[in-house]
């Protein structure tokens, strides 16, 4: 049995806790981790039963007091709407301080002090945020009609980054050498330089975490930052658009008078596009870099350098790292063969993750993606939300705890498909808890061709109105 | 495995081979039709010269065999439509109980006094039975007659009984349709028109009735059928994806009658709150407009504007009604309402959301999926209102009728008021902001299909509007006598 001391270091610092070897993290033995996981999970949630609100509220409605069992996990976990429960109407009468409030009820930080007087865009809300708490709120995109905002902390996010490190240079079954704990790399981050979305947040972060201080190691594809006003408007018109109420939607005037700027950013692209390629085929060749993005951009990248006739630019020991589905984009069946013939480099390494938890999950040898020690993974029946059976080979809804997660809750139920066989080790040699590599979207499960006709309007109603925004929603 | 299988009528023909298979999708089971590639080309009418036969039936007759119909599928018809309830039952949109409900509706729906109403108050019987005569200022006599024309017909499959005034309005219209079945209803169309097959065979009504299944949108199957030597008019309900698809087939000669996608609200006035008697009444009737057909009609209560007033107090009482609409919804009786078949999982999602954060919505029930009330704390409705399904509804308080009337928009078809005065006083103001039904609160989703339809007049619009002309020149200026323009 772990001493408290112990069990604290796992759940507050697992890479202490583990050696900053990410062998150890991944070959301890199951039922060793399941006790420090199952103890985790207790301290854990009486933590957020004392701090957030709405875990509370949660927690007293099904009557539980404490965490005896992780089985009594699945009941308490968020519905992905929770991050996007407050009425979009505060944002477009930029009540910052009832946002604020909502927010509160979802992070065991402070928010009650926060002062948001003169606050006049969704951007400076959290700038406040971020000036005068531990936060480092993030965005979604929007495509759903609001935004979701997710009560980050910087000291998480910091976390997550010296974590990603040691995923990306260290070698599964070696213990890391100095050069694994302190590569040196040129950043590609082939995206806009900066943003409150969830990936682009990241670019920060990585800013610090990987350039070693350097600055001028970070080469982003553009130099511009995307708005979160703008963001909310394409989401409003997204909205409006399944409402049948276009012909209503109001413009924040102060955004309107923002209009030459990102027209201007829209024009400037093409030309910073065409610099990026300049750069990674000329300064940076043959260079080792990190570079990381969704597949659907890092193959429109690929196409685009092939295009212009440039191959095998960087050191082949570079650090690549994709993941994030697809997006609804239909990829070639060879896109990874694309993006390997343009980078030149031997590996490209794969991770599952989502925006509602802290862990990345990284993709062994053989495919699957190892969940990472401080999160306990459950499959859930699509439907019903029941937990699966922990044996044999499962195919569900997603759903994790991840107790690392300090700044909001960790339990959060995915849209995504999965399949986990629990009983047969992985063929990489890894001791932990493996998903198997396909992993679908329900939404994109259940979103095919159909031809039911209803009267009665849905939601999925789209309007080509917006279709001028959508190139700022990559 | 296939759950059922689609037969098609081809001009007054069943057709049961050969049949192609269709998988699952979205829910709903494998099944397999008969191949619409094979009955393409027998499809269309070619030679309009034909529709003669059908002109010259006097529209008694046309009434008489639709009552005949009727009775036949209330008899021994009836086992077509146990299959068609079967289907409908399988593809998941509805329970047994609210099918057999609707079903057992349709002898009085095809009865003659009902139909001849149609008739008479959407066309006018003169029209369809003979030329018109009007005497102009301009001293010619015009005689107009209502002409059937070649329609394609896209009936929405919720409710079951689309396809039922599908085929009848293509009956009393003397026209001539091709019926796509849709996947959501799959045989309700084919049993009707077996019915009229088996009351009347050979008769022109069933050599100008075809009914189908294809896949929506296999172009390889409408391309060639949609072109204006086939058609002249299309006749297309809801689904926004579907109406854009279809629109995109118009070309000079093709003419769209659009019953578009539509929703539908419920303005309560203060008079709701006058004492406890009025709000049990006002929320039994509440919950009608909301359970009834388990909220999959255009015509479905689901967002309540309630002038309660948006201060602590009302708020209050609006959570009062909230409770006494949800109580009652739930205490319904299978044959107008039930728990739903179908749950949309994101819809709960941000149903639980509400309910855990509590501050501006108060969410009652739900918690079984048998159906919510969500009582907004603020006067807007939940941002997922779009969602609304399944029996969850949404009320709103206001403090105003200005705040109600805002939220009309183009795609609002039904609203239900309470009381009468309220009605009368929005009557002429609502339909300026899109508004298109107003009715009695409760009576939503009990529709006649004797009025016009989305603000439009569709069974007219089914028709072709002829004219024939007569000028004698001793009463019509002749133009060859006119004399040129001064100064030219």
């Amino acid at each position: 049995m772990a001493s408290a001391d112990e069990i604290e270091t796992f759940m507050n610092d697992p890479m202490e806790f583990f050696s900053h070897s990410i062998t150890r993290m991944h070959t301890i033995p199951r039922e060793e981790l399941a006790a420090l996981q199952q103890e985790a999970a207790r301290r854990r949630f009486a933590e957020h039963r004392a701090e957030i609100g709405v875990v509370r509220n949660l927690a007293d409605r099904l009557g539980r007091e404490t965490l005896d069992s992780i089985h009594d996990l699945p009941a308490l976990f968020f519905p992905h709407t929770i991050f996007k429960s407050y009425p979009a109407s505060l944002l477009d009468k930029k009540r910052f301080d009832a946002m604020t409030r909502w927010l509160d009820q979802l992070t065991s930080h402070d928010l009650s002090g926060v002062d948001v007087e003169g606050c006049e865009s969704i951007d400076e809300w959290i700038d406040r945020l971020d000036e005068q708490t531990p936060l480092e709120l993030i965005t979604s995109s929007g495509t759903t009609g609001t935004l979701s905002l997710i009560p980050k902390d910087k000291h998480g996010a910091m976390y997550t980054m010296k974590l990603w490190r040691m995923f990306l240079f260290q070698t599964f079954g070696e213990e890391p050498t100095d050069a694994d704990l302190n590569p040196e790399v040129e950043v590609i981050w082939p995206n806009f330089a900066s943003g409150k979305l969830g990936h682009l947040r990241m670019a920060a972060m990585i800013r610090r975490e990987f350039t070693g201080g350097d600055e001028s190691r970070f080469h982003a594809l553009y130099s511009d930052a995307i708005s979160t006003d703008l963001m909310f408007l394409a989401s409003k018109l997204r909205a409006a658009a399944s409402r049948g109420e276009l012909d209503r939607v109001e413009i924040d005037p102060r955004l309107l008078e923002r209009k030459d700027e990102f027209e201007a950013m829209q024009a400037r692209r093409p030309q910073e596009m065409s610099e990026f390629f300049e750069r990674c085929s000329r300064e940076l060749r043959g260079k080792r870099v990190f570079m990381t993005s969704a597949y659907s951009l890092m193959y429109e990248l690929a196409a685009a350098g092939l295009e212009r006739g440039i191959r095998g630019v960087f050191a082949p020991d570079s650090a690549i790292l994709t993941g994030g589905g697809t997006k609804g984009m239909v990829l070639p069946d060879n896109y990874m063969e694309v993006i390997q013939e343009f980078l030149g480099v031997n590996e490209i390494q794969e991770g599952y993750g989502m925006s509602e938890i802290s862990a990345f999950h990284w993709a062994c040898p053989a495919g699957r993606y190892h969940v990472q020690p401080w999160v306990i993974p459950f499959l859930l029946d699509p439907d019903s939300s029941a937990e699966l059976p922990r044996e044999g080979r499962q195919t569900g809804r997603a759903a994790f705890y991840d107790f690392f997660n300090r700044s909001h809750w960790g339990g959060v139920i995915s849209g995504d498909e999965i399949t986990i066989d629990w009983d047969r080790p992985c063929e990489c040699g890894l001791a932990s808890v493996a998903i198997e590599h396909d992993i679908i979207r329900y939404s994109e499960k259940e979103g095919v061709e159909d031809d039911r006709i209803s009267c009665a309007a849905t939601q999925d109603v789209n309007d080509s109105a917006v279709d001028f925004l959508r190139e700022f929603e990559i | 495995m296939s759950a059922f299988s689609i037969p098609a009528i081809v001009r007054g023909e069943l057709i049961e081979k050969p049949c192609v298979a269709y998988p699952a999708a979205g829910g709903a089971p494998a099944f397999e039709a008969v191949d619409p590639g094979a009955i393409l080309e027998r499809l269309p009418l070619g030679n309009p010269g034909t529709m003669q036969e059908l002109q010259s039936v006097p529209l008694e007759e046309i009434l008489e065999i639709l009552a005949e119909t009727g009775r036949h599928l209330g008899n021994t018809g009836r086992r077509h439509l146990e299959a068609a309830c079967a289907a409908g039952v399988a593809v998941g949109g509805y329970p047994a109980s609210l099918l057999r409900q609707s079903f057992a509706a349709l002898p009085a729906i095809f009865a003659k006094e009902t139909v001849r109403e149609i008739a008479a108050q959407r066309v006018g019987l003169d029209y369809l039975d003979g030329w018109v005569e009007q005497k102009l200022a301009d001293g010619r006599r015009l005689r107009i007659r209502a002409f059937g024309a070649r329609c394609l017909h896209i009936p929405a499959g919720n409710g079951g009984l689309i396809s039922a005034i599908t085929i009848i309005r293509n009956a009393i219209t003397r026209g001539d349709a091709i019926v796509k079945i849709p996947s959501n209803d799959p045989l309700t169309a084919i049993a009707i028109a077996r019915c009229l097959l088996e009351v009347a065979p050979g008769h022109p009504l069933t050599r100008h009735l075809s009914v189908a299944y294809w896949r929506g949108g296999d172009a390889a199957l409408e391309e060639p059928l949609i072109r204006p030597q086939n058609l002249e008019k299309i006749c297309a309900w809801g689904g926004f994806a579907s109406i854009k698809h279809i629109a995109g087939y118009l070309q000079p000669g093709l003419e769209l009658v659009a019953l578009d996608p539509k929703r539908s609200a419920t303005i309560l006035g203060p008079e709701a709150f006058r004492d406890e008697e009025t709000m049990r009444e006002v929320a039994l009737r509440t919950a009608c407009d909301i359970g009834m057909a388990n909220q999959e009609a255009c015509a479905s209560a689901r967002v309540i504007y309630a002038m309660s007033g948006t201060d602590p107090e009302g708020v209050a009482q609006l959570e009062r009604l909230g409770q006494a609409i949800y109580e009652a919804m739930v205490a319904l009786p299978p044959h107008l309402s039930t728990p739903p078949t179908r749950v949309d999982r994101e819809l709960r999602d941000h149903l639980e959301a509400s309910r855990m954060i509590g501050d501006w919505y108060h969410v009652i029930g739900g918690e079984e999926d048998e159906g919510a009330i969500i009582v907004s704390r603020l006067d807007e409705p939940v941002d997922y209102a779009p969602l609304l399904s399944g029996r969850v509804a949404n009320l709103v308080p206001v403090d105003s009728l200005e705040r109600a009337t805002r939220a009309m928009n183009s795609w609002t078809q039904t609203v239900g008021i309470y009381p009468e005065s309220l009605k009368r006083e929005l009557r002429d103001v609502l339909p300026l902001h899109g508004a298109q039904r107003l009715t009695s609160l409760g009576y939503a989703c009990h529709v006649t299909s004797a009025a016009p339809q989305d603000a439009i007049e569709p069974v007219r619009r089914l028709c072709k509007w002829v004219v024939e002309e007569e000028c004698n020149p001793a009463e019509v200026f002749p133009p060859w006598k006119a004399p040129p323009l001064a100064g030219e």
